[in-house]
């Protein structure tokens, strides 16, 4: 852990501290990997747990209950697509040693999270209060529905406050041009959201 | 103009210029290796997979279902 926190500040023994990274690189990605797969089992339990509810009701959505706004989810997925191409371009100039470009395409990352989060809200609240289809009160549907996005909702929640810690320990030289593991790691969350809501967005709006 | 014109134009717009991105970046990494690249690859395809379906849905030609009576 203490090899991950070192700051590029003068240590005593650089040579030591390479080659701790070195060592332990490949198994903190192997975990943060198998991190993601673990993640990728609970979505996919959910997944076809609703997919499995959905085909053996009687059509879908149940009666009563409007299909989704699939122009505003569109435009919402959209934002978070664009914040994983923002996010994915902040890693490769970080690499490069472009530490400006890397910090604007930070933020726009995290204001772009922030949009799609807050794009969520206002869909949740039009659904509750307009369509009247809540967690509890709507079947299948709604609890299928709120369970899933809103899982999804929270991880880019957590990711958004972890790509902030991010950019505020690159800002504080825990990160070098060599080492950066953290911020592949936080590369790789990010686009494993993102992933998830390409699933997402397809079955619940599209099919 | 209507609300939902302008947000399809929007998701239109934004679909098209993630997806080019994606492809962008997907082609400028295609030689890179290790774990860590070829999960970043994958995930770029998915990325510009999704860009795709959010313009197909903006532009009506997926999820364009008829509204409930």
């Amino acid at each position: 852990m203490a090899v991950a926190t070192l700051p590029h500040a003068q240590t005593a023994d650089h040579g030591e501290v390479d080659r701790l990274y070195a060592e332990t690189r490949d198994l903190r990605l192997n975990g943060f990997l198998l991190f993601l797969v673990s993640d990728v089992v609970l979505f996919s339990s959910f997944i076809f747990a609703y997919l499995y509810m959905r085909n053996t009701g009687q059509g879908w959505p149940p009666p009563g209950i409007n299909r989704l706004d699939v122009a505003f989810a569109a435009l919402n997925s959209v934002v978070l697509f664009g914040s994983g191409a923002t996010m994915h371009y902040a890693l490769e100039n970080w690499k490069h040693g472009n530490f400006g470009r890397y910090a604007g395409l930070m933020v726009a990352t995290i204001v772009l999270g922030a949009m799609f989060l807050c794009g969520q809200g206002y869909e949740y609240t039009t659904l509750y209060f307009r369509e009247h289809v809540s967690w509890a009160g709507s079947g299948i549907f709604g609890a299928s529905f709120f369970t899933l996005t809103g899982m999804h909702g929270f991880h880019v929640f957590v990711g958004v406050w972890y790509l902030t810690v991010l950019l505020l320990q690159s800002v504080h030289g825990v990160y070098t041009k060599q080492k950066y593991f953290g911020l592949t790691a936080g590369t790789l969350y990010w686009h494993f959201v993102d992933v998830i809501w390409v699933v997402l967005f397809s079955i619940f709006y599209l099919i | 103009m209507d609300l939902a014109i302008i947000e399809k134009i929007f998701a239109i717009v934004g679909g098209i210029i993630v997806f080019l991105v994606a492809v962008i970046a997907f082609w400028n990494d295609r030689k890179s290796v290790g774990i860590d690249n070829h999960v970043f690859k994958l995930m770029l395809v998915l990325l510009a997979v999704g860009a795709a379906l959010a313009f197909f849905a903006a532009v009506g030609l997926l999820g364009n279902f008829p509204k409930a009576a």
